[in-house]
């Protein structure tokens, strides 16, 4: 029993981890541009074919795949944020407007990888074949790398935020674009760069994923929910609160997925989703308003 | 002596309708002007325009001798025309240490920035104490001390001050004055909006009138106007 759950802990740390870099991209959009990017997952799956284009089709080795993955997604974010976003900065109904590009975003990144890739199933190879144990829990020696990798993302990408002039520039533009403005900050350029970290976020996890699940155009879909899940328990301030989120989902996930089976699982978390919603609508790290 | 600043026949306002209507003011080098006139007339929306974020329907701005009538604000600030804003929380979750270092942002002023750090700690020694604080925490004298010491951060060849003791203590006000003082006469030429004009009086040499959009009296110090004539220009005569 206590086998179980240890394997079952051990698991949702691993969701957990995913979920913690796809859910901080998310957050980094809404944090800086007040954008809620609805193609955030669809860059993901991007991420993950272009790291298969240079892995497996081109041959040149997975870290070579890993990284154009992450440069390919992070080029595609900032062409979305100026194609579709900056087009309607200023514009009263923004939010809802690029809710609207943004899905739009979403179909044409699908349906474009449809076209280019075909429907046919990809996969990566692992970065390293072989298991671990951790916990006395037999995991793979790839999902091992994400555990660490994943954690040590999200603290390189929080120190930049804190100590660089060009990480601070980022939360000042978030906090307050016009005084941002006044003391010299170029606040377009910081919507990019915002934009383009986020999807290198979601490219780096595409590509890490596409060694554990199937490369499809639809494969960011599922993720790009269970990150809204996370957002919203976790709270939209910061990356801390986003990171411990999504770690907690994770094993909740895994939790109930062994307990009441993977049929119930998403609806469950979507019922937590809505408490947290009623009686802490800035989540459950965020301040009360 | 050339001209530092010079706006001339400003139109600017928020969609159709235009708060600016064709003000011109100029500052010429070694001088301080101040702006005053009753609230709604358009001194904090001149601010806005002469640093870029409103933009003019018509007119020209000039500041040393460029066009920088449409601008950029970073290009503006690279250029060293440098606004504080009115009771500005700045960035609330941000450390005052932190928002300092960010403001010397521009490349004019990267290289001078723990030069800079330590003039406004110099200036504002409360700024140092709350170092580590966030800004929401302060309270409004020293939000307004870290917008201009954000100001200054930024190497400023002009300051503009919109409105830097609104709302203050009369100690604080006191505070704020010497330290505006301090700026000035360490040869930051300053354009300072305020209310109360026996405090303008001190701190700059010309002023100007602005109603309804206009520039429509220039006061020099030195034919400064008696008590009496400034309630006048604010009210209108008694009994008219």
């Amino acid at each position: 029993m206590t086998e179980t759950l240890l394997a079952t802990l051990v698991s949702g740390v691993v969701l957990g981890s995913l979920y913690a870099l796809m859910a901080s991209g998310l957050s980094v959009v809404w944090t800086t541009l007040g954008v809620f990017n609805f193609a955030h997952g669809a860059l993901m799956m991007f991420g993950a074919y272009i790291a298969w284009t240079v892995s497996e089709a081109a041959g040149l080795g997975l870290p070579a795949g890993i990284l154009a993955g992450t440069a390919g997604a992070a080029f595609a974010g900032v062409v979305i944020e100026r194609l579709l976003v900056r087009p309607f900065y200023g514009n009263r109904n923004m939010l809802l407007v690029t809710v609207m590009t943004t899905l739009a975003a979403m179909i044409i990144l699908e349906k474009g990888a449809q076209i280019i890739w075909g429907a046919r199933l990809k996969q990566l190879p692992r970065l390293i074949d072989g298991e671990v144990s951790l916990l006395g829990v037999a995991i793979s020696a790839h999902e091992a790398i994400l555990l660490v990798l994943a954690p040590a993302v999200l603290i390189a990408i929080w120190r930049f935020t804190v100590l660089t002039n060009t990480g601070r520039s980022l939360r000042a533009v978030g906090q307050n674009q016009d005084s941002a403005a006044l003391i010299g900050i170029n606040v377009p350029v910081a919507f990019a760069l915002a934009f383009g970290l986020s999807a290198a976020l979601a490219g780096l996890t595409g590509a890490l994923l596409g060694s554990i699940r199937f490369i499809t155009p639809s494969m960011g879909a599922e993720p790009l929910v269970k990150a809204m899940i996370v957002v919203i328990f976790g709270g939209l301030g910061s990356l801390g609160a986003t990171a411990g989120a999504a770690y907690i989902i994770g094993i909740i996930e895994a939790l109930l997925i062994l307990w009441l089976g993977l049929y119930w699982t998403p609806f469950v978390l979507f019922l937590l989703m809505i408490v947290v919603l009623v009686f802490r609508p800035n989540g459950i790290f965020g301040g009360r308003e | 002596m050339g001209r530092l600043l010079d706006v001339r026949d400003l139109f600017a306002g928020y969609g159709p309708i235009d708060v600016l209507r064709g003000i011109s003011i100029h500052l010429d080098a070694g001088e301080n002007i101040g702006l005053f006139g009753p609230n709604g007339h358009g001194k904090t929306t001149l601010l806005q325009t002469i640093s870029g974020l409103v933009r003019p329907t018509s007119g020209t701005i000039t500041f040393n001798g460029a066009d920088i009538t449409t601008a950029q604000p970073p290009k503006i600030v690279e250029a060293g025309l440098v606004q504080s804003p009115q009771g500005n929380t700045m960035f609330g979750e941000m450390r005052v240490q932190e928002t300092l270092e960010l403001a010397a942002f521009s490349r004019r002023a990267r290289g001078k920035r723990n030069d800079n750090l330590r003039r406004v700690f110099g200036l504002f020694p409360r700024l140092q104490e709350r170092g580590n604080q966030r800004s929401k925490t302060l309270s409004g004298g020293e939000r307004q001390m870290l917008s201009i010491g954000a100001a200054l951060m930024c190497e400023p060849g002009l300051l503009m001050m919109d409105e830097p003791t609104l709302g203050l203590s009369p100690r604080l006000k006191e505070e704020l004055s010497e330290a505006i003082g301090k700026i000035a006469s360490d040869g930051v030429p300053l354009i300072v909006v305020e209310q109360d004009i026996e405090f303008l009086l001190r701190a700059a040499d010309r002023l100007y009138l602005i109603e309804h959009g206009e520039a429509v009296q220039e006061i020099d110090r030195a034919n400064a106007p008696d008590h009496a004539e400034i309630m006048e220009l604010y009210f209108g005569k008694a009994g008219a």
